[in-house]
């Protein structure tokens, strides 16, 4: 499985997750979306984790990478429409990095049993990753290149990230029960997922 | 905005910058990015400063598309100068206000380390003004070949790279068109409770995730009934190589380097 090549399906299938993570990076501006309370809310997360549900691991984990790396190299694709290499320096550049193994993650979980509680818990556990690896990592940023003195914490950092918590679990069930319903509506019938299967 | 996300933040121009190789561009950056930890006296700053601003300046790029780069860091630059002058106590008492004094320590590291950030930021920016999504994925493609070896899949990265390019313009037009259909038969985005509004999500991805696969299997079923076999054979449209330019690039970096090993104090 893991040496198998990647099929022209499985790259244009990639390719289509990594314009949705775009798209969904800046849906306020595309659609009349939801703006709640003046904050702009981003899908990159819910489109991350479906990438795992939808695509698998491996790939589900490869395509956020080449996400990650066509935003660095200049594309403006993550969210507010940055890009360029300067985003690495970003303190919330580990947010993007988490995508590449909460879509390894989410993908494994399905792939171990395809149900709606599965689902679910996939979508959750993604974005449990996502925080952790992305609060560490803005914690990180902070003390190596601003070297912050002790006013700022660790316990500061978190504090600050639990005011989008509420909305971010709802996303990720959402994220969920979408990823179910594309499954058993669409998907389950594709050349997509017979190739996966016969593997 | 179709146009701007194939180019991106590239600003066309014929300078010496834009025309060395790309590769030689991002071993360039890479380094830099490293030596800049080095610089520890106002002589070895300068040096840096020199070589950052300098590679700026000759790209003939109107300096408001620099500033646009720094935008979203301004705020952290300032925060943290801020954040060392009352914390850090070091040095002389330089002055006091309302009875707090601020030591020289805390003024020059503040300064040192937005100054530090400035550059790098300054630095990496300038990669991708210079250059376009197109030609870093060549490059790319071609600095990562050696990891063919253990197996990953280079091809298949810039493959993606450049497919996603394609699509990212197209989905966003469809992202649009279902959005506007919808609200044609009554979903409202807007209004109503934030329950509501939440739901209206799933009317607007899901014919999008259907589309892009369906875009996708077309577009794989193209690729296969042209003959796409993967990586191995395949030539190119545009060969990347290196010339004298990036020749003299390498020797004055290297120079830049000497420099600043001197320079420290």
């Amino acid at each position: 499985m893991k040496k198998k090549k990647f099929t022209a399906l499985d790259l244009t299938m990639g390719s289509l997750f990594v314009a949705l993570t775009a798209v969904g990076a800046n849906i306020t501006s595309i659609a009349p979306f939801m703006v709640i309370g003046g904050v702009p809310i981003t899908l990159q997360t819910f489109i991350a984790i479906l990438a795992g549900i939808v695509l698998g691991s491996r790939l589900g984990a490869f395509s956020m990478f080449v996400y990650m790396v066509l935003g660095l190299a200049g594309a403006p694709i993550f969210a507010q429409f940055k890009g360029g290499a300067g985003v690495m320096l970003s303190p919330t550049f580990g947010f993007i990095v988490s995508f590449i193994l909460l879509a390894y993650v989410a993908g494994k979980m399905v792939e171990a049993k395809r149900s709606f509680p599965m689902y679910v818990s996939a979508a959750l556990v993604g974005m449990v990753i996502n925080y952790i690896v992305g609060t560490n990592w803005m914690y990180a940023a902070y003390l190596f290149w601003f070297e912050a003195p002790e006013g700022l914490t660790y316990q500061m950092v978190w504090a600050w990230m639990a005011v989008p918590l509420p909305k971010d679990i709802i996303l990720s069930v959402l994220a969920g029960y979408v990823g179910y319903r594309l499954e058993t509506g669409a998907l389950a019938h594709t050349k997509f997922r017979k190739q996966q299967q016969a593997v | 905005m179709g146009s701007s996300m194939i180019i991106g933040q590239y600003v066309p121009g014929n300078s010496f910058i834009h025309r060395i190789d790309p590769r030689t561009k991002i071993t360039i950056i890479f380094f830099f990015v490293l030596i800049v930890f080095f610089a520890n006296s106002v002589m070895s700053y300068g040096l840096l400063t020199l070589f950052a601003v300098g590679s700026a300046a000759s790209t003939r790029i109107p300096a408001r598309y620099l500033i646009k780069g720094l935008l979203p860091v301004w705020f952290l630059i300032v925060f943290t100068f801020i954040l060392h002058l009352f914390v850090t106590k070091e040095g002389e008492v330089l002055f006091s206000i309302f009875s707090f004094d601020f030591y020289t320590g805390g003024i020059i590291q503040g300064l040192a380390i937005s100054l530090r950030f400035f550059l790098l930021i300054l630095v990496t920016s300038l990669l991708t003004l210079t250059t376009t999504p197109i030609e870093i994925t060549d490059a790319i493609e071609g600095m990562l070949g050696p990891l063919k070896k253990i197996r990953f899949p280079v091809h298949e990265l810039a493959l993606m790279m450049s497919i996603s390019l394609r699509f990212i313009p197209t989905l966003m037009q469809e992202t649009e068109k279902i959005s506007k259909a919808q609200a044609s038969r009554g979903v409202d985005f807007r209004t109503g409770s934030f329950k509501d509004r939440i739901k209206a999500v799933v009317p607007l991805l899901v014919p999008l995730f259907v589309s892009a696969f369906k875009r996708a299997e077309e577009l794989a079923m193209a690729m296969e009934a042209r003959g796409y076999q993967g990586g191995e054979g395949r030539t190119k449209l545009r060969e990347l190589s290196i010339g004298k330019l990036d020749i003299y690039t390498y020797i004055l970096f290297i120079l830049v380097i000497i420099g600043l090993i001197l320079t420290r104090s």
